[in-house]
């Protein structure tokens, strides 16, 4: 492999995996399912659309990568969905807001009036 | 018009996963997105969507620099020793009103930093989210209002 | 071996190593849950690592098929994810979906914690 080609591709390999890792650490430590979410939801989702995206480039053949490109572009679409999805569902089944959270207007208009 | 403008979207996403782009495979996939169209006619109405292609290529872009903005303030704040976390859950008072406005925009929001939709109110007039610094809702519901929400009036109204 | 192969070496098990600590770490907070959305959303997160890994080794091996693999692997895990958090709506009035130390979070700050959700779909 080229040398300006290995250089790009082991950028996103590396930037990919540090995403990853830091996004697992964050589910290690962030206190409750909702802030965990935010770690999942983005580092996880760019960390592995990047390792995605590396191999695609690493492949030196157009046709995979656009399919990896197309990959990456799903993640980015169902990322957000099951997130929601979850913090729904989370919250329908009470699970409890850490400790720390300041505000909680599920249900309720922006002046944290119950609607009916 | 809006078919035809999916109908060749979803051809070209058939062509992309296959890989090949010869008149053949397009042919092929022009006639399974018709069919796949076919199959859900009863589910989608046709909707007067007019579609402004200069603001929806802004808007994109937008999203891919908040996306990676978000991913890196994510990354940065797991890192830090003591994470000073004020998170909570805000009602968002919408603007936009039609179903796929709405759907893209709690997309948008779950994928830029700091916040992720959790669900609309019954009469679709607020958007719950979640915050990883709730300190300042106001602040952070004119952010989205003046970003995301004006981006998307501008591009499909 | 050329220059670009070393770096892309270097990358490749950066990479290799890296990604399986951030699969143990995801793995500990399946096991340490406290409840049932945490796990999900753990087991979410290592269907995307699983991803990445795969795609690393298709970089390793040179095996391109790999990436179809990943991409079908992605398929199925948003959809496992969808139908986790289906279940969990279905579920949510019957069964409680956790029992994260009682006491100890419901004497939080949090202001006006909703107790609507039973009434909901």
């Amino acid at each position: 492999m080229t040398l300006w080609l290995a250089i790009p591709v082991s950028i996103l390999l590396v930037a990919g995996s540090t995403f990853s890792v830091l996004a697992a650490l964050g589910l290690l430590r962030l206190p409750d399912v909702y802030t965990r979410m935010h770690a999942a939801s983005k580092a996880g989702t760019v960390g592995s659309g990047l390792l995605l995206m590396a191999a695609g480039l690493g492949s030196q053949d157009p046709a995979i990568l656009v399919r990896a490109f197309a990959g990456f572009i799903f993640f980015i679409l169902t990322a957000p969905v099951s997130a929601h999805l979850l913090a729904r569902a989370a919250h329908l089944a009470q699970v409890p807001l850490t400790k720390a959270s300041v505000r909680d207007d599920y249900g309720r208009d922006a002046n944290g009036d119950r609607l009916k | 018009m809006t078919r035809l403008v999916v109908l060749l979207l979803f051809t070209l996403v058939w062509a992309a996963i296959t890989g090949s782009f010869t008149a053949l495979n397009l042919g092929f996939g022009l006639v399974l997105s018709g069919l796949a169209l076919f199959l859900i006619r009863e589910n989608v109405q046709p909707s007067g969507i007019a579609i402004r292609p200069l603001k929806v290529v802004a808007l994109i872009l937008l999203f891919l620099r908040e996306l990676a903005l978000s991913a890196f303030k994510v990354a940065v704040l797991v890192t830090r020793p003591k994470m000073n976390l004020k998170p909570g859950i805000f009602a968002f008072p919408l603007r936009v009103n039609r179903d796929f406005e709405i759907t893209l925009l709690a997309n948008l929001i779950t994928l830029t930093p700091g916040t992720l939709s959790v669900d609309v109110s019954d009469d679709r007039r607020f958007l719950y989210v979640h915050a990883l610094d709730c300190a300042d809702a106001e602040a952070a519901i004119r952010d989205i209002a003046d970003g995301f929400e004006a981006k998307i009036l501008e591009a499909f109204r | 071996m050329t220059a670009g192969d070393q770096i892309l070496q270097a990358a490749i098990w950066f990479a290799l190593i890296a990604l399986p600590i951030a699969f143990l770490m995801t793995v500990i907070r399946v096991i340490r849950g406290p409840s049932l959305p945490d796990r999900v959303v753990a087991l979410d997160m290592l269907v995307a690592i699983a991803i990445g890994f795969i795609a690393v080794i298709a970089l390793k091996t040179g095996f391109h098929l790999y990436i179809d693999i990943a991409m079908a692997l992605g398929l199925v895990g948003f959809l496992a994810t969808i139908a986790f958090a289906r279940f969990l709506l279905t579920t949510a009035g019957k069964v409680k979906a956790g029992t994260p130390k009682p006491g100890v979070e419901k004497s939080g700050k949090v202001k006006r914690r909703s107790v609507t959700g039973r009434k909901r779909r």
